[in-house]
C-alpha cells in the first residue's frame, strides 16, 4: 500500500502465484518443443530455432488470452478474484515470453542481414496495400510494443503518479494488443496452417475472450434512473442490502457509489478503490473497514480513509433514507471527508449472518 | 528501407530524450511530487523503461502536480462510462478479424484460380 515504495511487493500468495505461472510456462514450452515436431510435415522438417519461436509465440498468445479472460470472469463470479490479484505479474511474464519469441524470429530470419535486424524486419515486406501477403509482422510489433509499455508501467508508482483513470486508460491498450495478436496469428501462421489443432485452439481462445467480454458487458448495471430535485438519486431500497454488504449504484454523472450496511448503520463511499479503482462495493468488511477485493486496500466507511499508517482516501457521499428508499447526493465529498452514518431503527436492522 | 531507417532513427531519438527525462525525474523531480518515493531508491531503476517510453506523459503529469493543476477527485473517476460499449465492440472485433483472415486464405472459399503473370521461357 502507501508509506514507501519497494521494487516488488512480494507476499506468500504472490510467490505461489508466480511460481505456478513460471512452472506452467516451462511445462508448455517443454511439451511444445518435444511433441510439436511429431505433428509437422516430415518432408519439410522445421528448424529447432523456428520451433522455439513458435513455442514462445503461441505461449504468449495463450497467456494473453488467459489474462483477458480473468477480468470478465472475476466480474461474473467472485471465485475468480484470486486470479485477478496478481495479474500484473502475469502480464510482465507474458511480455518476456513475447520478447523471447521476437528474439528467436530476428535471430533466425534476419541473422545474416546486411542491415540492422529491426531495419531488415521493417523493410523486408512493405506490401501494406494487399490482403494476401500483408506484412503481418507489423501486428506483432505493435502488440509487443504495447506489452512492453504495460510491463514498464506495472509498478504501483505509476498508478499513483498517473492516477488510476489515466493508468487504466493506458492499460486499455491491452485490448488493441490482443486484436493485433489475433491479426498477427491469422494473417501469419494460419495462412499456411495445415494441421487444424492449432487453428482450433486459436479459434477457441478468441471465442472465449470474445464471449466472456460480451457476457460481462451485458451483465453491467444500468444507470440509476430515479432522481429527486437536482442532486439526489435513488440507488435502491434497504431490503436489497444484507448486513456487511453493499449496493453499488451507477449515478447519472458516471460515478459509482457503494452504499454499505454495517452494524445498524448506512454509509456511502466511492466504489472505486484509490489503488486500481477496484470495486469496493464487492469487498468484505474486516475490522470495520471495507477491504478491496482486488488487492486488499482498506478504508473506513464513515470517512473513506485507510487506517494508519496508510494514507489512501476515497470520496464519501451524503445519504438520506425515505422510508425504505436510499437516496444518494451525487455530488461526491472530497476524498476522506467524514460523514455521519445513517443509524437504522432497530426494526430495520438486518439480522446478522450468524444469527 | 528509407522509411524503416527513419522510423528507427525516430525511436532512437525518442529514447535519448526519454533517458534525459528519466535522469532528471528519477534523480530529482520524483521527490518533489511523490511523497511515498522520498525514502525509496531501490525501486527507481525499475521505472526507467517506463519513463524512457512515456516521457511526454511523465512531463505532463509532473507539470500538473508542480503547478497545482491536479484534480484529486479525478482519481476516483475511472473511465467506466464507455467501458461497456468498448467491451462489446472488442467482443465483436476479435471474431471478425479471425473470420476475415480465414476467408481470404489461399485455400479458402474465395480462392481464385492461379493466373500466370509472365509468359514462361
Amino acid at each position: 500500500m502507501s508509506v514507501a515504495y519497494v521494487p516488488v511487493q512480494w507476499n506468500r500468495n504472490k510467490w505461489l502465484y508466480d511460481a505456478v505461472l513460471v512452472v506452467m510456462v516451462g511445462l508448455y514450452i517443454g511439451v511444445f518443443l518435444n511433441f510439436a515436431p511429431a505433428y509437422q510435415d516430415v518432408t519439410r522438417p522445421v528448424d529447432p530455432q523456428v520451433q522455439r519461436a513458435r513455442a514462445f509465440g503461441s505461449c504468449a498468445f495463450f497467456m494473453l488470452t488467459v489474462i483477458l479472460c480473468i477480468g470478465p470472469l472475476a466480474r461474473l463470479d467472485r471465485r475468480f478474484l484470486p486470479l485477478l490479484y496478481n495479474r500484473r505479474h502475469f502480464g510482465v511474464l507474458t511480455c518476456f515470453v513475447a520478447m523471447a519469441h521476437a528474439g528467436f524470429i530476428l535471430d533466425w530470419y534476419f541473422a545474416f542481414s546486411p542491415v540492422p535486424q529491426w531495419n531488415a524486419l521493417l523493410s523486408a515486406n512493405t506490401s501494406y496495400g494487399q490482403v494476401l501477403g500483408f506484412p503481418f509482422e507489423i501486428f506483432g510489433i505493435f502488440a509487443l510494443g504495447v506489452l512492453i509499455i504495460l510491463a514498464a508501467t506495472s509498478h504501483d508508482f505509476w498508478l499513483s503518479f498517473l492516477t488510476a483513470p489515466v493508468w487504466k486508460a493506458l492499460h486499455y491498450l491491452i485490448y488493441f494488443a490482443y486484436a493485433a495478436v489475433v491479426a498477427h496469428v491469422t494473417f501469419g501462421v494460419m495462412q499456411d496452417l495445415q494441421n487444424p489443432l492449432f487453428g482450433m485452439a486459436v479459434a477457441l481462445s478468441a471465442a472465449a475472450v470474445s464471449g466472456l467480454h460480451l457476457w460481462a458487458a451485458l451483465a453491467e448495471p444500468r444507470p440509476v434512473s430515479d432522481r429527486q430535485e437536482t442532486h439526489w438519486e435513488r440507488v435502491g431500497s434497504l431490503s436489497e442490502i444484507e448486513e456487511g454488504c453493499a449496493k453499488i449504484g451507477l449515478l447519472t454523472n458516471g460515478d459509482r457509489v457503494a452504499v454499505f450496511r454495517h452494524e445498524g448503520t448506512l454509509s456511502a463511499i466511492s466504489n472505486a478503490c484509490a489503488h486500481q479503482n477496484g470495486p469496493l462495493g464487492e469487498g468484505r468488511i474486516v475490522f470495520g473497514c471495507v477491504t478491496c477485493p482486488w488487492h486488499g486496500f482498506q478504508y473506513r466507511l464513515r470517512d473513506g480513509r485507510s487506517p494508519d499508517p496508510f494514507t489512501e482516501t476515497v470520496p464519501t457521499y451524503n445519504l438520506k433514507l425515505e422510508g425504505e428508499e436510499i437516496w444518494v447526493d451525487n455530488r461526491a465529498n472530497s476524498p476522506g471527508t467524514d460523514v455521519e452514518p445513517i443509524v437504522l431503527e432497530p426494526s430495520k436492522e438486518a439480522p446478522h449472518e450468524d444469527a | 528501407m528509407e522509411t524503416a531507417t527513419a522510423v528507427l532513427n525516430a525511436v532512437e531519438y525518442w529514447g535519448y530524450a526519454g533517458f534525459l527525462t528519466a535522469l532528471v525525474f528519477l534523480g530529482w523531480g520524483m521527490d518533489r511530487v511523490e511523497p511515498n518515493a522520498r525514502t525509496s531508491f531501490i525501486f527507481r531503476p525499475l521505472l526507467l523503461p517506463g519513463v524512457v517510453i512515456l516521457w511526454p506523459l511523465v512531463l505532463w503529469r509532473w507539470w500538473q502536480l508542480e503547478s497545482g493543476r491536479d484534480r484529486p477527485h479525478a482519481r476516483h473517476q475511472p473511465p467506466r462510462l464507455w467501458h461497456k460499449r468498448f467491451w462489446i465492440v472488442f467482443a465483436c472485433a476479435i471474431p471478425a478479424i479471425l473470420i476475415f483472415g480465414l476467408l481470404v486464405r489461399q485455400d479458402g472459399p474465395y480462392e481464385r484460380p492461379a493466373v500466370q503473370l509472365e509468359k514462361g521461357q
